[in-house]
């Protein structure tokens, strides 16, 4: 058994409530391969550093995944496909720190400035 | 008189510069310990942040302007942890958020 990060990027016109469907979607590939989800991240909408396929925003989404390798091809074998999404990376990690979010007070500090861009 | 007293005065006036300078080049040539700054390597340590790919804050430090990973020769970061930095920014690169 593995420790798997998993990120997806979304488009940016993707709804919320497709958002949940996309998160649904991977989370149920995951148990039916005998994997477990310690936990997802939604991080929201935020700004892309370089324009991605005429996206200057992307709704990311963050898994946390324990299990074996066969998850990681089938999630990205789907991913391939996908037309919601971007990007996806996956990193193997040693250990995993599930106390720490870095992106939920980033979007309070990004707040005010989505005001000044209209 | 006048011009002779200047001139004597400019001759003196040269003499100690020439001193000056001869002190200077001793120190910079012999110079003491003291004055190398030798600066710790922030990341490592105790209670030094973690170096991690979601940590922008972080990682937004030890990069220049133009987006490109600053030298530690730079940051004085030890080696160990420039390695684990660059990695943690080529996949914050590769995820857009830097």
């Amino acid at each position: 058994m593995n420790l798997y990060e998993h990120t997806i990027i979304a488009k940016q016109d993707v709804s919320p409530s497709q958002i949940k469907q996309l998160i649904e979607k991977y989370s149920k590939i995951v148990e039916k391969l005998d994997g477990d989800i310690l936990k997802t991240e939604n991080w929201g909408l935020l700004n892309l550093s370089y324009i991605i396929n005429k996206n200057k925003k992307g709704n990311y989404i963050h898994f946390k995944i324990k299990g074996k390798n066969k998850i990681v091809s089938e999630l990205e074998k789907n991913e391939k496909i996908d037309k919601n999404l971007l990007k996806y990376m996956t990193i193997k990690v040693k250990e995993f720190d599930l106390t720490t979010n870095y992106f939920s007070i980033k979007e309070k500090d990004e707040a005010p400035r989505k005001k000044y861009n209209g | 008189m006048k011009r002779q007293e200047r001139s004597t005065m400019v001759k003196k006036r040269n003499s100690n510069k020439k001193n000056k300078q001869s002190n200077f080049a001793k120190l910079s040539i012999f110079q003491p310990n003291k004055y190398k700054f030798k600066k710790n390597c922030p990341l490592s340590g105790k209670g030094a942040p973690i170096v991690d790919y979601k940590n922008i804050k972080l990682l937004k430090k030890y990069i220049s302007e133009n987006g490109k990973i600053l030298p530690s020769r730079i940051t004085s970061i030890s080696q160990k942890k420039q390695r684990l930095l660059s990695l943690s920014i080529r996949r914050a690169r590769n995820l857009a958020l830097i």
